[in-house]
């Protein structure tokens, strides 16, 4: 059964994969931030959506859909359009659950291009940094995900 | 720069070695030991007396003047140091350490009974909270602790590929300044750990965190020169001059300033273009476990700051002072960044080869950038506003024609 991405159930999904996957992360080591992963355009005709992920210890307690005003209050924001998305999610698929050197969070969003890594606080936005092996396990999972698009 | 160097070689003469001096110290020893040997005999005999009675004391099993009945409870990760810190009798901290705490005695005990036989340990310096905390030190212990990794098991040696000469020899060189880097980020906060009094616990555990952190730094990026068939290459000089001068700052503050937030920093941000530099997928894992590390420590730095600048009985005084500190400390960094052993191999790294060096200094000048807005950044999130006044200027680099 394929599951949309974005949406809270593809979240939630990951998050599942990440209890399964405990063992990794306990010995990457605890997470505790709240991220939001925002999609321009999640459905090619103009939609932005915004999805708020919380992790503790070493798990996601809670993924919401959120308002674009509603991001702030996550530690830090990672945006970018559907399309990058899927170019991330389909590379960690076709490596087996490792992206390549070109498809890493932090290789991605380092320039500010094509993911914008930002937040109100600077030290907010180096959670991002503090927990970044965590977060890129957290992603590497969505290939045991059947995932579909709203975009061809 | 003769007149800065000559500046920085003043501020902190060397100790003399002790080589050839073990006779003349060891006698020097003895006669400090007898110098306080009344103090000695004075706790030694009453204790030998009883024993010798066949008596006990059991002094100790008296609770006055303790928090005896406390019971602190462990939160869904076990139990932190946020979870001890929530009783008022363990968790408040002094905001000044009197002298007959300057020592070992642990907060929370019974200890001022002891006053007056108590020594004071002269190097236990940094007595004054405004002077070394930062809120979030307990919470950044603990993610410390749990996010420690093993740099021998968990790189990937066995995986890590075979690369062209120019690019390995890049790969090491970097490599061995990071290596130099990594002695002085684990030599700084072994200084000063020495001189914290015991009142503030979590701010020694932190740094015992950060010198083992720098400590497996240092050991994963020998082991990377090593593990590619190349080898260690050239020292920087000019580095070893930065790091003179950091290790000689007079006060905690403006040492943990000069390492957290301009050195530490700048390692993060080179960390983070790691992935820009990596050629392989183990030189990949290895800039990303290091980054999580140094943000721990940029953190740390940036709150202790601020603490500093709002807590400093005499503010404008402080903020001044840190402006003077930070004048010095932004040449230093940017100039020892400067250095071809530093930038070359860099910009060999992200051109992805000698031939594409010049394309790669275009990387480099995007970080070199990066670096700055981001060192901003966390200056003003402490409260020391440097955008007008910061030292490090555009990158003096242009392309060949």
């Amino acid at each position: 059964m394929l599951t949309t991405f974005p949406s809270v159930e593809w979240f939630a999904r990951l998050g599942e994969l990440m209890e399964e996957n405990r063992v990794v992360h306990e010995h990457v080591g605890e997470i505790d931030c709240t991220c939001v992963w925002t999609v321009f355009d999640a459905d090619g005709e103009g939609t932005d959506r915004h999805f708020r992920t919380t992790f503790e210890l070493y798990s996601l307690t809670d993924v919401q859909e959120v308002s674009e005003d509603d991001r702030v209050k996550a530690n830090f924001i990672l945006e970018t359009d559907v399309w990058v998305w899927k170019e991330m999610l389909e590379n960690i698929a076709e490596n087996g659950g490792k992206p390549d050197l070109e498809h890493s969070l932090n290789r991605m969003s380092l320039p500010g291009v094509p993911i914008r890594l930002w937040a109100e606080d600077p030290l907010d936005r180096d959670m991002f940094f503090r927990f970044n092996g965590s977060l890129q396990e957290f992603v590497n999972e969505s290939y045991k995900i059947p995932t579909q698009y709203l975009v061809e | 720069m003769a007149d800065l160097t000559d500046a920085i070689a003043r501020l902190d003469p060397p100790p003399l070695a002790t080589h050839d001096r073990e006779d003349e110290l060891c006698a020097a020893y003895e006669a400090a030991f007898a110098a306080d040997r009344e103090t000695w005999i004075n706790y030694a005999a009453p204790a030998v007396e009883r024993l010798e009675r066949g008596s006990f004391s059991l002094e100790w099993m008296n609770t006055d003047g303790s928090a005896w009945g406390t019971q602190v409870k462990p939160s869904s990760r076990g139990l932190t140091f946020m979870d001890c810190n929530r009783s008022k009798a363990y968790g408040t901290v002094a905001d000044s350490v009197p002298d007959h705490h300057r020592n070992l005695t642990p907060r929370g005990s019974i200890r001022d009974p002891y006053k007056d036989q108590l020594p004071v340990y002269d190097d236990f310096v940094v007595t004054e909270k405004w002077d070394l905390w930062a809120d979030n030190v307990s919470t950044l212990y603990e993610e410390a602790k749990a996010r420690q990794w093993n740099a021998t098991k968990d790189i990937a040696w066995d995986e890590l590929e075979e690369l062209p000469e120019d690019l390995e020899k890049a790969a090491c060189q970097l490599a061995t300044f990071l290596t130099e880097i990594e002695f002085l980020a684990g030599d700084f906060p072994a200084k000063w750990m020495y001189r914290i009094p015991a009142e503030f616990l979590e701010i020694k555990a932190f740094l015992a965190t950060q010198i083992m952190d720098e400590a497996r730094h240092l050991e994963v990026f020998r082991k990377r020169a090593l593990a590619g068939g190349g080898g260690l290459l050239h020292v920087n000089p000019m580095f070893e001059w930065a790091s003179k001068a950091l290790m000689a700052s007079p006060t905690h503050t403006s040492g943990a300033y000069f390492l957290n937030l301009i050195g530490e920093g700048f390692i993060l941000s080179v960390f983070r273009g790691g992935e820009f530099l990596a050629r392989t997928h183990v030189d990949r894992e290895i800039f990303r476990r290091c980054l999580q590390d140094e943000a721990r420590h940029v953190a740390f730095g940036t709150i202790e700051l601020k603490n500093y600048l709002e807590h400093h009985p005499k503010p404008d005084e402080a903020m001044a002072l840190m402006h003077r500190y930070a004048d010095i400390a932004e040449v230093l960094v940017s100039t020892s960044i400067l250095q071809p052993v530093v930038l070359e191999p860099l910009a060999v790294l992200m051109g992805g080869g000698l031939d594409e060096i010049d394309s790669g200094m275009d990387g480099v000048a995007f970080l070199w950038d990066v670096v700055k807005e981001e060192y901003l950044q966390r200056c003003d999130r402490a409260g020391l506003f440097r955008r007008d006044v910061c030292q490090f200027g555009e990158l003096p680099w242009k392309a060949a024609c």
